[in-house]
């Protein structure tokens, strides 16, 4: 009866769980051949938080996020997406996703790779052209729209990466290392906009290698060899370790687990 | 499926080629620079062979049919007669002087009626006998082409003298044509050409395009978005295939306008033929791809699948010339097919109906390609 009892609560602590954690993953694994990348990860993300990755080159993060957009099968665990098993397709046009390694058509212009991307996400002529107004003033390409990717700086071109990973308006957006070669400016400038994206009760999944970025974020998981070694609001996790900054949080961090 | 992904990755691919101007450079001149070097090397037929002319006939002038066979071949310019000997050179030998300028290589051929030449051709009218007048040609055999030229030019010259054939033919060795009666080789090496161009310039274009989309992740990052694998495929499969449609029509319209090549069947059958075509190759070259790293290994894979089409597949010899040991492999290159339905559409003038075979194996080619690059796509996840 008892039994019987806690896993009605279970499921039901679980079906609260899938409405308001957005991602949700439990004992999520990946292993290439004898290297396990992502080792057991349980993840809970609410909806509505910027959500920072950081952990050393080579921890797993990116691993991690492709499995979550389905381009990774994962070797074992499981893992939900807005309530969906992965790999998801329902719910495939609600998330957006913005590769480490820019992955945009060079021989395109601006305008045709969020073209493309408006397309096969089906938006309206309408929506997309308010949109692509409003994300080429955010990445600050408005008057590059036309010009070919392959002429643009490394800086841009990750902007326009981002704008692509954008264009469909997603409720959840995996970035992997947004702001890798982006100036100082545009940086502050993409900083209002993912608070903006919050604001509006997205969700932002990031990976970073800048502190001051992941000091900003609402939660930090802490990623080394494929492991979740830790997890919280910046704050709390300085507080945890009686530390100043994140990096002295993450050595204490990794030391007790070594330990 | 869904028709406005698959616009939209087509439209991409199509979008990509037109920034490229070097490849769409590639694309228009290569099949003109083929078909001019095949046009200019096999076209215009052969002209001006040198030949002696040697007739002994004693017909008088006016009533011998060695004579009026004479005046035939010089209303044309594929024989050039150097020289011509008479009944009056009887005594000089002339056939064996011509035997000489044959063997050393000076002419191409001494064309020999003997004295009694017309008379046999006239006892073959009367029914006298059944044994025909014989033109005797010594030519040297070592030009196929122009051994085939002198060979067709005589026997029209006798069709044109005798008439429609009502009498046995006067010549020992008579050619039958059924089609191609006008044919020349570069209506033979056309469809070849065309077959070659569309495959190199599909697979080329589509195994370039696929190992750089691998290797800069974009591949990748499409299967994040609602975009199928089929659909990638399918779309992909539509642009490349337009590029070879594209592609032939420049071709076509080159060869008509240049070379004056006969298309005597419908040139939308023959657009139809590679577009199919072009489908499979690229769907070759997406699951190549996959094997390379780099732009530079994908170019490798060329030649090991252009070396067995060109050779094999009947472009520029028949089928028939193949080693026996070979014809397996002949039979297991699409061009094969390619090439053999372009030919009977364009030379032969058959329909859709005639080569359904072909088309067959085509359609085939071209699903199990895209079949398996969709498969493999799915199963990289
Ligand atoms: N396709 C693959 N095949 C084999 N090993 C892989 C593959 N992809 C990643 N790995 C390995 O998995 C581990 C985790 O890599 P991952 O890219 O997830 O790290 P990361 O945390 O994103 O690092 P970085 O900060 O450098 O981006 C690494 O050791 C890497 O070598
Ligand atoms: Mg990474």
């Amino acid at each position: 009866m008892a039994g019987a009892n806690r896993e009605a609560e279970e499921r039901n602590a679980e079906a609260a769980d899938r409405t308001s954690a957005v991602v949700l993953t439990s004992k999520l694994r990946k292993e290439f051949e004898s290297l396990v990348a992502v080792d057991d990860v349980d993840l809970k993300i609410r909806r509505g938080l910027l959500y920072g990755m950081i952990g050393p080159n080579g921890s797993g993060k990116t691993t991690l996020i492709k499995m979550l957009v389905g381009l990774l099968r994962p070797t074992g665990g499981k893992a939900l997406i807005l309530g969906e098993r992965i790999p998801i397709a329902e719910n495939i046009s609600r998330i957006g996703y913005m590769p480490q390694e820019m992955a945009i058509y060079t021989d395109l212009t601006v305008h045709e790779n969020l073209e493309l991307f408006a397309e096969l996400y089906s938006m309206s002529k309408e929506s997309f052209e308010t949109r692509e107004k409003g994300l080429l003033k955010i990445i600050d390409l408005a008057d590059r729209r036309d010009s070919l990717v392959s002429h643009l700086s490394g800086g841009m071109r990750h902007r326009a990466s981002l704008a692509c990973a954008l264009i469909h308006d997603p409720e959840v957006v995996f970035l992997d290392e947004p702001t890798v070669g982006v100036d100082p400016e545009l940086r502050v400038g993409f900083w209002k906009y993912f608070a903006d994206l919050r604001a509006r009760g997205k969700t932002v999944i990031m990976t970073t290698h800048y502190m001051d970025e992941a000091l900003r974020c609402d939660v930090v998981g802490m990623m080394r060899l494929g492991r979740l070694i830790g997890e919280g609001a910046p704050k709390d996790l300085m507080e945890r370790t009686a530390t100043t900054d994140l990096e002295s949080a993450f050595m204490t961090m990794a030391r007790k687990v070594d330990a | 499926m869904n028709w406005r992904r698959i616009l939209a990755v087509a439209k991409k691919n199509l979008q990509s080629l037109r920034h490229d101007r070097r490849t769409v450079g590639f694309l228009v001149a290569m099949p003109l620079f083929m078909i001019a070097i095949f046009g200019y090397t096999f076209g215009g037929s052969v002209e001006n062979i040198k030949v002696y002319v040697v007739n002994l006939d004693q017909t008088p002038q006016d009533e011998s049919v060695a004579a009026a066979i004479i005046a035939d071949l010089q209303t044309r310019n594929t024989l050039k007669i150097v020289r011509s000997f008479g009944p009056e050179d009887a005594a000089t030998d002339p056939v064996e002087l011509g035997r000489e300028k044959v063997e050393s290589a000076e002419i191409w051929a001494t064309i020999f009626f003997n004295e009694t030449f017309t008379q046999d051709a006239m006892r073959v009218v009367s029914g006298e006998t059944g044994l025909p007048a014989f033109i005797r040609v010594i030519e040297d055999g070592t030009n196929p082409n122009i051994a085939q030229a002198i060979g067709n030019e005589m026997l029209s010259a006798v069709r044109s003298v005798l008439g429609v054939s009502s009498f046995a033919t006067p010549i020992a060795i008579s050619p039958e044509l059924v089609y191609g009666e006008d044919a020349r080789f570069i209506d033979f090496f056309a469809p070849g050409v065309m077959g070659l161009a569309a495959m190199m310039v599909t697979f080329m274009l589509a195994i370039m395009s696929f190992v750089h989309e691998r290797s800069a992740g974009t591949l990748e990052r499409l299967l994040s978005t609602p975009v199928t694998e089929g659909e990638i495929v399918a779309g992909s499969a539509l642009a490349f295939g337009l590029v070879g449609l594209g592609q032939s029509i420049v071709i076509i319209l080159t060869a008509v306008l240049l070379f004056d090549i006969q298309i005597i069947g419908s040139p939308v059958l023959v657009l139809l033929v590679i577009f199919l075509f072009g489908v499979g190759n690229q769907g070759l070259a997406f699951l190549l791809s996959s094997l390379a790293k780099t732009e530079f290994q994908a170019v490798q894979f060329l030649p090991i699948i252009l070396f067995p089409s060109l050779l094999l597949a009947g472009v520029f010899w028949p089928l028939e010339a193949v080693p026996e040991l070979l014809r397996p492999v002949s039979s297991v290159v699409p061009l094969t097919y390619c090439v053999d339905a372009l030919r009977s559409v364009m030379i032969r003038g058959w329909g859709a109906g005639d080569i359904l075979f072909d088309l067959g194996i085509l359609l085939l080619f071209a699903a199990v390609m895209l079949g398996l690059s969709a498969y493999s796509l799915r199963k990289r996840r």
